[in-house]
């Protein structure tokens, strides 16, 4: 089940600019600033969806998941907004079954979008 | 006179200038709030955001708070519909517009939130130019609110107002009265009625004119206005007849008073554009208390036109007060 979605992520670019800018009205500018804001703070909300996960706190989860959800939704990231929204799902129905693998996919494609924004932030500034 | 309000319309792309620019962000992720701010500076909003729902309401419950609130539908503390219920139910004036913000795609969560009180909703994500049209189209219902509010308003006071005179009119001094008089039953302070009426007022307008004669009635109306207690009502009650209201007053008061504003309003012309223009004034007035009770503000008003209709008969310029037996005879 998890197999296509690694070999996916691992093939596949894992985050373009152009999507994140359409929806800025083109102002590169506050992307940078956007994405200053995201390399700070998602680190703080993933640790904060692991630590509802081991909590068994399904509202955590929701909630956690749902802002993550949110900001990566601007940064064009459509893999990890699909992971979110699963997580985010899971935590509305209580149902945190599956919940440590998604979140595993939820920090890979994370992880992807670090590492694409700061190429963005390095090549930009 | 304008009763749709101010002619202009809001900016298309810009709110520098004109009503309602400025925008409440209630958003406890940061990076939105970022984004929010910074597209609102952009289209020159003034913007007060707050991290939380507890703290978007007590922004709101501040003098000035912005009118345009956009509220994030998840958040610590309240969230976003409970804050809509809570503003809803405050039934707060002038109009508040609620645009909620949702990550959610689910109907249920949109009909929620529109039931909650919400004005509008944006899926995240939104475009740029999607975010600014829907604030527009915010600013355009605040501003038909206010253009309502203010014809309402204007309305009011034309139906309770005299135009010429800004006095109360007939049918508004008459209901003072009315309310007045039942105080003074239940109350039994004593109240007095008096009813003015300028002298030679005919004469007047046949040698300087009915816009000098307007003149005139506008300058009396102002004289009355500052010669009588703060709690005390005037209304023009008919061609040249005032109708003074004065509750709370002893007969030799009223008598006193009455004699007070005859003086006062006589004792020097009036200037107008058509010369000076001398003028008097004979006053009626009836007092109403235990010892001597008129039960109906017909009456009242019948007793004092009598007492005046006495004053024009024993020369004018003079007051006269309703005489106990008439009173009584009611």
């Amino acid at each position: 089940m998890t197999e296509p979605h690694l070999s996916a992520a691992k093939t596949a670019p894992c985050w373009k600019s152009t999507e994140a800018l359409k929806l800025l009205n083109g102002d590169s500018e506050l992307l940078r600033e956007l994405c200053q804001i995201f390399l700070q703070e998602s680190p703080k909300l993933l640790q904060s969806i692991k630590q509802s996960l081991s909590d068994k706190d399904a509202d955590g989860v929701m909630r956690g998941a749902h802002s993550i959800r949110g900001e990566v939704s601007y940064l064009g990231a459509p893999k990890a907004v699909q992971a979110a929204a699963e997580l985010e799902e899971m935590g509305r129905g209580d149902n945190l079954g599956r919940g440590k693998e998604v979140f595993s996919i939820l920090e890979r494609e994370l992880e992807d979008v670090h590492i694409g924004l700061q190429n963005l932030m390095g090549a930009s500034s | 006179m304008d009763l749709v309000g101010t002619k202009d319309t809001i900016p298309t792309s810009e709110a520098s200038s004109g009503l309602f620019n400025s925008v409440l962000i209630a958003e406890d992720d940061p990076v939105f709030r970022h984004l929010l701010q910074s597209w609102l500076k952009k289209w020159n909003y003034r913007v007060v955001t707050a991290e939380n729902g507890l703290e978007a309401w007590r922004a709101l419950q501040q003098k000035e708070s912005p009118q345009l609130a956009i509220l994030d539908w998840m958040m610590p503390g309240m969230e976003g519909v409970e804050l809509c219920q809570r503003i809803r139910s405050a039934g707060d004036t002038p109009y508040r517009y609620i645009l909620l913000l949702t990550a959610k795609d689910h109907s249920d969560d949109i009909v929620a939130g529109l039931d909650a009180g919400a004005d509008d909703y944006l899926v995240k994500p939104f475009r740029f130019e999607e975010l600014n049209a829907r604030i527009r189209a915010g600013r355009r219902i605040l501003k038909l609110q206010d253009d309502l509010l203010r014809a309402h308003s204007s309305l009011e006071f034309e139906a309770a107002h005299d135009p010429l005179t800004g006095l109360w009119n007939r049918g508004a001094i008459f209901k003072l009265l009315q309310k007045e008089t039942q105080r003074h039953l239940r109350t039994g302070t004593p109240l007095g009625v008096m009813m003015a009426d300028i002298d030679y007022f005919k004469a007047i307008n046949d040698s300087y004119g009915h816009l000098a004669g307007d003149a005139v009635l506008r300058e009396v109306g102002s004289r009355l206005e500052s010669v009588i207690r703060g709690y005390d009502s005037v209304g023009r009650y008919g061609g040249e007849e005032f109708l003074i209201l004065v509750p709370g007053c002893t007969l030799a008061d009223l008598a006193l008073s009455a004699e007070r504003i005859r003086a006062s309003l006589g004792s020097r012309p009036i200037h107008t554009d058509y010369g000076e223009i001398s003028m008097t004034l004979s006053i009626g007035f009836v007092a109403s208390y235990a010892e001597c009770r008129v039960e109906t503000p017909d009456d009242l008003v019948r007793l004092a036109d009598a007492a005046l209709y006495s004053a024009k008969a024993n020369g004018r310029n003079r007051v006269e007060g309703a005489s106990h037996s008439l009173a009584q005879t009611r």
